[in-house]
């Protein structure tokens, strides 16, 4: 077993492969970045939508929200990426493709604007409502109380937990490779059977990504602690 | 659209039916393993002397690494090094575990570290032996609080374990995915899988909620979600 | 008929308001005038209505009945045309109604993420669409009048209790209304920081604000009102002048809250 446990971490060949590795790893780090910014527009949306005394908006966001949140994030890259099209193209009658970047980002993007619209829904609900009347008390308009009473204030409080779903995301985005994405997962696939050597490279992926999402982890949350303390919070 | 389904998924009903019982029996399996690690490894980190610095790390790990590299890694790496685990489904029940054993280890700690202090000093007064005390007295309560939670990690588990058909374990996505590729026709057997997944976990995810609803009301825990 | 006399016209007139929450009837048919100037005293047990009444005046509760006329512009179920269905207010009567009523909550309600003087200068900024320099000017000049200009910058969770309610006064005042509403003004501050709240009220009333107050300081009330209202079960029992309501009252109901409130 240890004669097998030497051969089990060899930086060598993460060297050797460096370029394919980092190519693949650019290739996560942008579905990330793409399927965040999806995420938080949409989150953004259908958490004030759950939120609107109109029944019909708020009972449809939080349809929106249950669904997202409690489907799997592998079943609704596949159906993105095999059945969408096919809807799209019965609809508008013109030929849909989805590439496997796009899929990815789609999937992605509206699979965590579940988790992350339960966030904005609960960091806008925070604020006292004596603000809002005192406020509207005052004859700001909804849209203006929105903007300058409640979300500079929600959002505060809702960045821990945003930042947490954000790391989970790019942890998401290893499954990317199943719909022909070539990340970095796929990369080490392609090596690991090209070198006949799973071992090394599965333990190093294991390990790279353990670090990297620990370190992130701790990196924002004390950014963001300074940021919160500072001024009047 | 009526006669595809009857054609690729009513025809397929065995097949498919076969993927979810394994999908339910390798939940179930790697749930059990995660409560036990999760547990073990969070009494270690509490109170485990100097095996503390074997927990943090472990614990650490399974939280940080994303599920499909330990999948992966479990299934190709392990069988190598430590021998075990020899077939497919076993590794997807380990990985499954380890990764739900994480959470499941911080969700108890938190639990332990929202106890009184007195409780156990009050134990140990009138004699109980630590064990006893943990048993009698911390587990319940920590169970208590912790179980909207929990079962919320038996939904996660059921979420990720749309991924084992990926090292070939037969589960309801196996089996939908290998429709798909004979027929070519996705979308009534993918919508269906998608379907039965989301009812699935949101029923997990209610069954959570109003756990969490009636031990607020009968215990009056300020527990959290 | 209009008389010519406008100012006769009472600044506030409430004809048969009623509100239910559900099937709790919280408001059953109040009438009332104020006249433009006066400072008017609205007291009762709690569950009286009385802060629902204040509400409703502004519009933060909405009527289940009845007729608003706040400075000649009617608000409320009424409004519409006889023989029609009651219209709802749009949001811009709502709101100019609103900019003619000033009010101060119980829990002061400041806006935590601005600082004192922000929370003065940002309606008219907003809804008057004043410009910055002139707005802070104008919040300058309502920070002096309730004694806080030296914490304009502060942010309201350095400040007490009664600080906080002062700026409140002032960030209401901002918005130069006609008529200023006090909903329980001081009954969260501790008694020491009370004064200096009733302090500033009994200010604006002698610069002759007309001004409602929902209030349990009787010593206020009796020294400060033009004339007080006692609510009972959402009804007006007794609408007098002080010496009246607190010496001879009509109303054996008022006599006993009076005399008990009074110690």
């Amino acid at each position: 077993m240890f004669a097998v446990l030497q051969g089990a971490f060899d930086p060598a060949l993460f060297w050797e492969y460096r370029v394919t590795l980092l190519i693949g790893l650019l290739q996560n780090l942008s579905i990330f970045a793409e399927s965040a910014a999806v995420a938080i527009i949409l989150a953004f949306i259908v958490g004030i939508a759950r939120l609107s005394p109109r029944r019909a908006l708020s009972w449809t966001a939080t349809a929106y929200a249950e669904f997202f949140r409690n489907t799997p994030e592998y079943v609704l890259l596949v159906w993105i990426y095999f059945v969408l099209p096919l809807l799209l193209t019965k609809l508008v009658g013109m030929q849909v493709k989805f590439s496997p970047h796009l899929a990815a980002v789609i999937g992605l993007g509206v699979a965590y604007s579940g988790f992350m619209s339960e966030t904005v829904r609960a960091g806008l609900r925070s604020i006292p409502g004596g603000q809002t009347e005192a406020a509207q008390s005052l004859g700001l308009s909804s849209l203006t109380i929105l903007r300058r009473i409640t979300l500079p204030q929600a959002i505060r409080r809702m960045l821990p937990e945003v930042i947490n779903q954000l790391v989970s995301l790019f942890k998401a985005t290893t499954i990317v490779s199943l719909i022909s994405v070539q990340d970095i997962m796929y990369q080490v696939s392609m090596i690991s059977v090209a070198e006949m050597r799973p071992v090394p490279l599965y333990t190093g992926a294991a390990l790279i990504y353990c670090v990297v999402i620990i370190a992130a982890t701790q990196a924002l949350q004390a950014l963001t602690q300074r940021w919160r303390t500072r001024g009047w919070a | 659209m009526i006669e595809n389904f009857n054609r690729y998924v009513l025809a397929n009903v065995e097949p498919l039916l076969g993927g979810l019982w394994v999908t339910l029996y390798v939940c179930f399996w790697s749930f059990l393993l995660a409560l036990i690690l999760g547990l073990v490894a969070c009494l270690i980190r509490l109170r485990g002397g100097f095996l503390r610095y074997l927990a943090i790390p472990y614990i650490e790990f399974c939280r940080a690494t994303p599920i499909f590299v330990q999948l992966l890694w479990v299934n190709y790496v392990w069988p190598e090094i430590f021998g075990f685990p020899q077939t497919v489904t076993g590794a997807g029940i380990i990985a499954l575990a380890l990764q739900s054993s994480g959470y499941l280890a911080e969700t108890f700690r938190a639990g332990f570290d929202g106890l009184p202090k007195g409780q156990r000093e009050a134990a140990a007064a009138v004699g109980m032996s630590r064990w006893r005390v943990l048993y009698r007295i911390e587990l319940p309560q920590v169970a208590l609080v912790a179980m909207p939670l929990v079962i919320n990690q038996l939904a996660v588990i059921v979420k990720s374990s749309t991924l084992v058909s990926v090292i070939a374990i037969s589960d309801l996505m196996y089996q939908g995915l290998k429709i798909v590729n004979q027929w070519y026709e996705p979308i009534e057997v993918l919508t269906a899988i998608a379907l039965a997944y989301f009812l699935l976990i949101f029923s997990i995810s209610r069954v959570a909620n109003a756990v969490y609803v009636h031990f607020q009301a009968k215990f009056g825990i300020a527990g959290y979600r | 008929m209009e008389s010519g006399l406008n100012q006769i016209r009472p600044i506030i007139q409430v004809n048969d308001l009623h509100k239910s929450f559900g099937t709790q009837e919280v408001l059953r048919g109040i009438t009332l005038a104020v006249e433009s100037g006066a400072v008017v005293s609205v007291i009762g047990a709690s569950g009286s209505g009385k802060s629902t009444f204040l509400r409703c005046l502004n519009y933060l509760e909405r009527p289940s009945s009845g007729e608003i006329i706040v400075d000649g512009e009617t608000i409320g179920a009424s409004a519409a045309a006889p023989g029609r269905r009651a219209a709802e207010p749009s949001s811009r009567d709502i709101a100019r109604m609103r900019s003619t009523l000033g009010m101060v909550f119980q829990q002061f309600n400041l806006w935590p993420h601005m600082t004192v003087l922000g929370n003065v200068i940002e309606a008219p900024i907003q809804v008057k669409r004043m410009p910055r320099r002139e707005a802070e000017d104008l919040g300058r000049q309502f920070l002096a009048k309730v004694n806080l200009l030296d914490k304009q910058n502060e942010y309201p969770a350095k400040l007490s209790g009664g600080q906080q309610q002062r700026v409140a006064i002032a960030r209401a005042l901002a918005m130069r209304p006609k008529v200023m509403l006090f909903d329980e003004a001081t009954s969260s501050l501790d008694p020491e920081l009370t004064t200096e709240v009733l302090e500033v009220m009994r200010d604006l009333a002698r610069d002759g604000m007309t001004m409602l107050v929902v209030t349990h300081e009787m010593g206020f009330a009796r020294d400060v009102s033009d004339r007080i209202v006692f609510l009972h079960a959402g009804r007006v029992e007794e609408d007098g002048c002080p010496a009246q309501v607190f010496n001879a009252p009509l109303s054996e109901r008022c006599r006993q809250f009076v005399s008990s409130a009074l110690g």
